[in-house]
C-alpha cells in the first residue's frame, strides 16, 4: 500500500523559531497512524502544518500525490484532508446543529450530507439529542463530539484527531475511544496524536514518536513495544 | 402631556433608528473581524455623496438607493483588502487597524472635498411632504427611516440566522482557525462583513442626507455616536448595539425635552460612564465575541 500522506524534510515553525526540523514520515501504508510525545514538541504543529494553518518553511506534504505544502487551509479540505482540532476551540455560539451543518460546507461534503449527518448521529447519538444547544452549554467530552462529527460532516478521505480524549474523565474518554474506533472500522483513516499509548496501540500499529520537532522513533507493524521501552523514548535510558 | 410624550416617543424612534443603521455595520465589522473600522463615518459621507451624484444624473430615486449601496458595498471590499486584510496575523492588529483605517478616512474625506467641493448639498427626501401625528408635525422623510431601519435590520439578522453564508459569518466570527478547518473561505468573508458594513453605511448616510445637509466632513460625528452605541451595547454581537442604538435614542430623546439639547450629551456620556463601570461589557454584551 503506498502511503496516502508523505512528509519529507518538512520544516515549520512560528516567527523566527522552527519548531519542526526537516522531520519525515509516511502515513497511511499500514493503516492508522498514532503520534506521540511529550508536549510542546511539535505534535500540533506537525497537524497544523499539514491542514495548512502553518506554513510549511520546507520540503514537502503530497496528500494523494497532490503537493499540498503551503496550499490553502480551504483547498487542502477540498481535497478530503480533514483536521478535528481540540473540541475546546470550537464555535461557543454556535448550536451543534449549526456546527455540523459548517461541517458540510464545501461543495463535495454538501453532495453527500444527508448520508454523513447519519453517519454522524450514528456514531454520536448524544449530538441528536441536543441538536439546538449551544456549544458553549456542553461538557469537554461532548464538545469533543461535536469536534470529531463536524470533521465526519467533511466527507473525509483521512481524518486527524489532535488529542480527542485530553482532559476527559475516564468513563468519557472510553465512550470517544470507542466512537473513534468506530469511525476507524467505518473505513476512514486516521492519524491521531493522544497521550494514551495504550489507546494509540489499539487503534494502530503504526506509531511515531515526535521528539524536538524530529521523529525520534518509528514503531511499525510487527514491532512490539512495551511500557519500559516508551518510557524509555520520553525519559531516556 | 400628550405632546410631551408623542414628542420623545417620536423622536425617540427616529434617533434611534438612525442610530442603529450607524452602528449596526461597525458592530459586524467588530465582532467578524475584531477590528474597529474607523473608516465607518466617511462610508457614510461617501454613500451620500455617490447618492448625490447619482441622482445630479438624473437616475430615478429608487434606483439611486440599491444602486449607491452596491457601489459602496464595493468600496467596503476595497477598503478591506487595501487597509484591512494586509494586517491581519500581526501583533497589535486593533491597534494597527485604528491607524490605517483613520488614514483610509482622511484620504477618501479629503478626496470627496476634492471631487464635490465644500459646498452644502442635500439629497431628496425619500417621500416628500409633511404630516401630522398625535398632534405634532413631523416629516414623511423621517417616517421612512422609522419604518424602513427595522426592516433592514430584520433583513440582516435572518440572512445572519437562516442562510448557510450568515452561519459561515458567524462562525468566522468566533474562531478564524475552526472556520478555516471546516473549508470556509475566511478572506472572502473578511471582505463581505465590510461590503454588508459598507452598504449599510451608505444607507445611513442617505438617512442623514435627506434631513440635513452633507458636506465631506459629515460623517465625524455619526462615527462617534456609532462608536458610542456599539460600546453601549455591547461588542459581543450585533443584536446588543441596534437594542443600544434605541435606548440611546429615547434616552436623548428625554433629556433634550426636559434639559434641553444642550446638556444630552453631557448627560449621555455620564451614564455612558457609569454603565461602563458596572457592566464593562456592554449592557448586552457577553466576554466573547461573536454575530447575531
Amino acid at each position: 500500500m503506498t502511503p496516502l500522506l508523505e512528509i519529507e524534510n518538512l520544516t515549520a515553525g512560528y516567527g523566527r523559531i522552527d519548531v519542526l526540523h526537516d522531520l519525515t514520515m509516511a502515513i497511511g501504508k499500514y493503516g492508522n497512524v498514532g503520534l506521540f510525545g511529550p508536549n510542546g514538541h511539535g505534535k500540533t504543529t506537525l497537524l497544523r502544518a499539514i491542514s495548512g494553518l502553518v506554513r510549511a518553511r520546507g520540503g514537502s506534504i503530497k496528500f494523494n500525490g497532490t503537493d499540498i505544502a503551503n496550499q490553502s487551509a480551504r483547498s487542502i479540505v477540498g481535497l478530503g484532508l480533514i483536521h478535528s482540532s481540540q473540541g475546546n476551540r470550537l464555535f461557543p455560539d454556535l448550536t451543534i446543529g449549526e456546527c455540523l451543518a459548517l461541517g458540510a460546507y464545501t461543495p463535495r461534503a454538501r453532495a453527500e450530507e444527508e448520508v454523513n449527518r447519519e453517519r454522524t448521529l450514528k456514531i454520536f447519538p448524544k449530538l441528536g439529542e441536543r441538536w439546538r444547544q449551544k456549544v458553549r452549554t456542553l461538557s469537554g467530552g461532548e464538545r469533543q463530539m461535536v469536534s470529531i462529527g463536524t470533521a465526519l460532516m467533511s466527507s473525509p478521505r483521512m481524518l486527524i484527531l489532535d488529542e480527542p480524549t485530553l482532559g476527559l474523565a475516564p468513563k468519557i474518554k472510553e465512550e470517544l475511544c470507542r466512537a473513534v474506533l468506530d469511525i476507524s472500522a467505518g473505513g476512514i483513516p486516521l492519524v491521531v496524536v493522544e497521550q494514551d499509548v495504550e489507546f494509540l496501540l489499539e487503534l494502530s500499529q503504526h506509531l511515531y514518536l515526535i521528539n524536538h520537532g524530529q521523529v525520534a522513533a518509528e514503531i511499525k507493524p510487527g514491532e512490539t513495544m512495551d511500557h519500559s521501552d516508551i518510557m524509555a523514548l520520553y525519559f531516556g535510558q | 402631556m400628550m405632546d410631551a410624550a408623542s414628542q420623545i416617543l417620536f423622536g425617540g424612534l427616529f434617533q434611534g433608528s438612525l442610530y442603529a443603521m450607524m452602528a449596526v455595520g461597525l458592530a459586524l465589522i467588530w465582532t467578524t473581524i475584531g477590528v474597529f473600522n474607523f473608516s465607518h463615518g466617511v462610508m457614510m459621507m461617501l454613500g451620500a455623496y455617490i447618492a448625490w451624484q447619482l441622482n445630479a444624473w438624473s437616475i430615478p430615486y429608487f434606483i439611486v438607493l440599491p444602486l449607491a449601496m452596491i457601489i459602496m458595498a464595493g468600496a467596503g471590499w476595497l477598503l478591506q483588502a487595501s487597509v484591512v486584510r494586509p494586517m491581519i496575523g500581526r501583533p497589535n492588529i486593533v491597534l494597527v487597524v485604528v491607524i490605517t483605517t483613520l488614514a483610509a478616512a482622511s484620504l477618501i474625506e479629503n478626496g470627496a472635498l476634492e471631487i464635490w467641493g465644500p459646498r452644502s448639498k442635500q439629497l431628496p427626501t425619500l417621500i416628500a411632504g409633511n404630516t401630522e401625528i398625535f398632534g405634532i408635525g413631523v416629516s414623511l422623510h423621517q417616517i421612512a427611516i422609522i419604518v424602513i431601519t427595522p426592516i433592514i435590520l430584520l433583513a440582516l439578522w435572518l440572512f445572519l440566522n437562516r442562510t448557510r453564508l450568515g452561519l459561515a459569518l458567524r462562525a468566522v466570527a468566533q474562531n478564524e482557525d475552526a472556520s478555516l478547518l471546516v473549508g470556509l473561505n475566511v478572506t472572502a468573508l473578511y471582505g463581505l462583513a465590510f461590503a454588508i458594513a459598507a452598504a449599510l453605511a451608505a444607507l445611513a448616510g442617505i438617512f442623514m442626507g435627506g434631513y440635513r445637509f452633507m458636506s465631506p466632513v459629515m460623517g465625524a460625528d455619526p462615527l462617534l455616536k456609532a462608536l458610542i452605541v456599539v460600546v453601549f451595547g455591547g461588542l459581543s454581537n450585533i443584536s446588543g448595539p441596534i437594542f443600544a442604538a434605541y435606548l440611546i435614542g429615547f434616552f436623548e430623546a428625554i433629556c433634550s425635552y426636559y434639559f434641553g439639547l444642550y446638556w444630552t450629551p453631557a448627560l449621555l456620556f455620564a451614564v455612558l460612564i457609569l454603565m461602563l463601570m458596572v457592566r464593562p461589557e456592554g449592557l448586552f454584551g457577553s466576554r466573547a465575541r461573536g454575530l447575531a
